[in-house]
């Protein structure tokens, strides 16, 4: 799993690359907690390029929301595949916070 | 039967990737199997053996954990035995995403997936260890997928 950053006007872009499981979930908790504790408490992950997603990368993820949310902000899901869209939908993620379908609509989602 | 795999691996979060990858390589070509199946499996298959990780060889130096697969033109049959703490997982309510979050309760995630995704869940344990039987009926009519 690789983890990139991209700073944008309305918020900050984490694009994960690989598989999120219980090897590597750690890794992105980490991650997530120290870019929240770093002040960019709006952040849009990108999931485009994650091929599998397992509980363990959701506990990660819904740690960072609950982080991001403590801090007034929030943190909002972006382009994920077909198969780990199910798994979020599956696990009620969609009704807990918000996904779009691409990177640029989450952020714009940010301006409002 | 159309065909039959297995792979053996340490019971260890490295092995995951493997187990994914072995899944992924079986059911490539297969009639009837397509991508989502082909998630489901992993995903079921991930969440199993890192529980069977985590607690079944919990304090116990690593055992191994075989997965065997075999494919019908019916029904994906997937195996997997380990030799830790047997464990006999029953079926789970949707997680409290809320409690989650304010730290109430621990996820349960893992069980939840598994039984969403599988038909049918079986579990035994002998002298010969524990094994997990999955099964996940593939939908008539989709044999023109590969």
């Amino acid at each position: 799993m690789q983890i990139e950053f991209n700073t944008h006007d309305t918020g900050y872009i984490v694009a994960i690359q690989g598989s999120v499981d219980a090897l590597t979930s750690p890794q992105l908790t980490e991650t997530l907690n120290r870019e929240i504790q770093n002040g960019h408490h709006f952040l849009i992950v990108d999931l485009s390029q994650v091929e599998f997603m397992s509980s363990a990368g959701l506990r990660a993820i819904l740690g960072a929301l609950k982080g991001s949310r403590q801090n007034g902000g929030d943190l909002r899901l972006a382009a994920a595949q077909p198969a780990v869209e199910k798994v979020l939908q599956i696990s009620g993620f969609t009704s807990i916070l918000k996904t779009y379908p691409s990177v640029e609509e989450a952020l714009e989602s940010l301006k409002h | 039967m159309i065909e039959h795999c297995q792979i053996a691996r340490a019971a260890e979060f490295e092995s995951l990737s493997d187990f994914r990858d072995f899944i992924k390589t079986t059911c490539a070509g297969q009639a009837g199997i397509d991508d989502q199946t082909c998630y489901d499996l992993q995903l079921a298959v991930d969440e199993a053996c890192t529980n069977i990780i985590t607690h079944g060889y919990a304090g116990m130096n690593p055992g191994t954990i075989i997965l065997s697969m075999e494919i019908f033109s019916d029904q994906v049959r997937l195996t997997i035995t380990d030799f830790g703490q047997p464990f006999e997982p029953s079926e789970t309510p949707a997680p409290d995403l809320q409690a989650i979050m304010e730290d109430q309760e621990d996820s349960g995630f893992g069980l939840f997936f598994i039984y969403q995704t599988m038909d049918d869940i079986q579990y035994q344990t002998s002298e010969a260890g524990n094994q997990l039987v999955f099964i996940k009926k593939l939908l008539p009519g989709d044999e023109s997928q590969t």
